[in-house]
């Protein structure tokens, strides 16, 4: 990416920043392949996904947050699964055998498993962060959105 | 036998002024008690008696600062030890004996110090349940408890074992933490304050947070039918690559005014539609 207005640490996802980022990647997509036969019409949803994560991850602080942090790597390293498979099972086990509060505990599993890198971290760390990646998913469904409005009435 | 008398009358001779001048006995004359010094169980013994109508005057003042008794209780310690010290001085008879129960008084004063600071830990780290009843029963039990602080000293005791308990006092503050936490979350997403229980908060969390991603991956696919359909169309496929100089600023603009214009459109209902409208895409 060209643009180097990397916002280091927010609080409040950046609407700009993130749609300035999403719609760069996508024109990059569009320089990659400009004929896309429709059987790869998959593969372009996922490209498309991947972009749109990445570049919420950007938008909401780079490496600042754990989560982006996560998708980035993540998204470097292309394949998605088996990493992070491991690090969740290895705090599985660990928090497993904590036997309080079993409700709250199961009900984390499950959004370690949503939010990403959360197999990493600790009970009260993976709710800040899911706060934070909330707004975010939010501030980008808006985006999306509008960017979809704007284009299909083009 | 002297001294106590004159002290008696001293203090409910200036009773009315420094009303926590007989507060601060029982505590010391009970140490000593303990630790079996006849004539500070004398004393004890004339001002359990005038204790008891002094606490009956007492109470309304009490009840009316009654808030954070343990602390002032600790922090008036010191100063009335002072205080003690110099009226004994002054009752030459008493000063070997009462310097060695003064001596007592400091050590059970510190305990107690030490009691009252953990027990305020523990009331600070409990989770709300424990919090509720310690903070009742603490309170109720100062009240009930003064003219009889020998109950009051064992049950603080009790709450401090359990308080001091390092596993339970990190249990409790990890615990503390995340529900703090979840309440930040709470107000995050629309419409949870209503929920009441953790397990169903969590619920709906996941649910929000999975429905945003299945929104995005709708929109993505969207997107890409836009994407596709328009590149004859100048809107993307004109952008060059990697300059954010040259975006063309009209399209820049629309996308801005229409993302303003669908802010206030975009609630609740909306994404729930949204939802239901990805499924029947993805699933057709």
């Amino acid at each position: 990416m060209a643009s180097s207005d990397k916002t280091t640490n927010t609080d409040i996802p950046k609407k700009d920043v993130f749609a300035l980022h999403f719609l760069q990647s996508l024109s990059n997509l569009k320089a990659q392949n400009p004929l896309d036969s429709p059987d790869k019409a998959n593969v372009c949803v996922k490209k498309i996904k991947l972009a749109a994560y990445v570049s919420m991850a950007r938008s909401a602080g780079g490496t600042s947050r754990l989560w982006s942090r996560a998708l980035l790597r993540r998204a470097a390293k292309g394949n998605n699964k088996i990493p992070r498979r491991k690090k969740k099972v290895t705090w599985h086990r660990k928090r497993r055998s904590n036997r309080r509060a079993p409700v709250v505990e199961e009900a984390a599993e499950r959004l370690r498993n949503l939010v990403p890198g959360g197999g990493a971290m600790e009970t009260s760390k993976l709710m800040e962060e899911t706060a934070h990646y909330i707004k975010c998913l939010s501030m980008q469904v808006k985006v999306m959105q509008c960017i979809v409005n704007g284009l299909s009435t083009k | 036998m002297d001294p106590p008398l004159v002290n008696d009358s001293s203090f409910s001779a200036a009773n009315p002024s420094s009303y926590t001048l007989s507060e601060i006995w029982p505590f010391p004359v009970n140490d000593a008690v303990r630790s079996g010094l006849r004539l500070a169980v004398d004393s004890g013994r004339v001002f359990t008696r005038s204790e008891l109508v002094e606490h009956s005057g007492n109470k309304d003042v009490v009840s009316t600062a009654e808030e954070s008794t343990v602390t002032d209780l600790t922090a008036g310690w010191g100063r009335r030890k002072t205080r003690d010290l110099n009226s004994e001085d002054d009752s030459s008879k008493m000063v070997s004996s009462s310097s060695s129960g003064n001596e007592l008084k400091e050590s059970g004063d510190k305990k107690r110090k030490i009691c009252g600071s953990e027990s305020g830990n523990g009331d600070g780290s409990m989770r709300p349940e424990g919090e509720t009843s310690s903070g009742g029963g603490s309170k109720a039990n100062e009240q009930k408890n003064k003219p009889e602080p020998q109950k009051d000293y064992i049950h603080v005791r009790a709450r401090r074992g359990q308080a001091t308990d390092r596993h339970s006092l990190a249990e409790r503050a990890r615990r503390e933490k995340i529900s703090e936490k979840m309440t930040a979350l709470q107000d995050i997403i629309p419409g949870c304050n209503k929920i009441i229980g953790k397990a169903l908060v969590l619920d709906e969390i996941i649910n929000y947070i999975q429905s945003l991603q299945r929104q995005v991956e709708f929109l993505s696919m969207k997107l890409e039918v836009v994407n596709s359909s328009a590149s004859t169309g100048p809107s993307i496929g004109v952008y060059p690559s990697g300059d954010l100089g040259s975006l063309p600023i009209d399209v820049h603009r629309t996308i801005y005014e229409q993302q303003e214009a669908n802010e206030t459109r975009v609630s609740q209902p909306d994404w729930l539609h949204m939802q239901v409208d990805g499924n029947f895409n993805r699933t057709t």
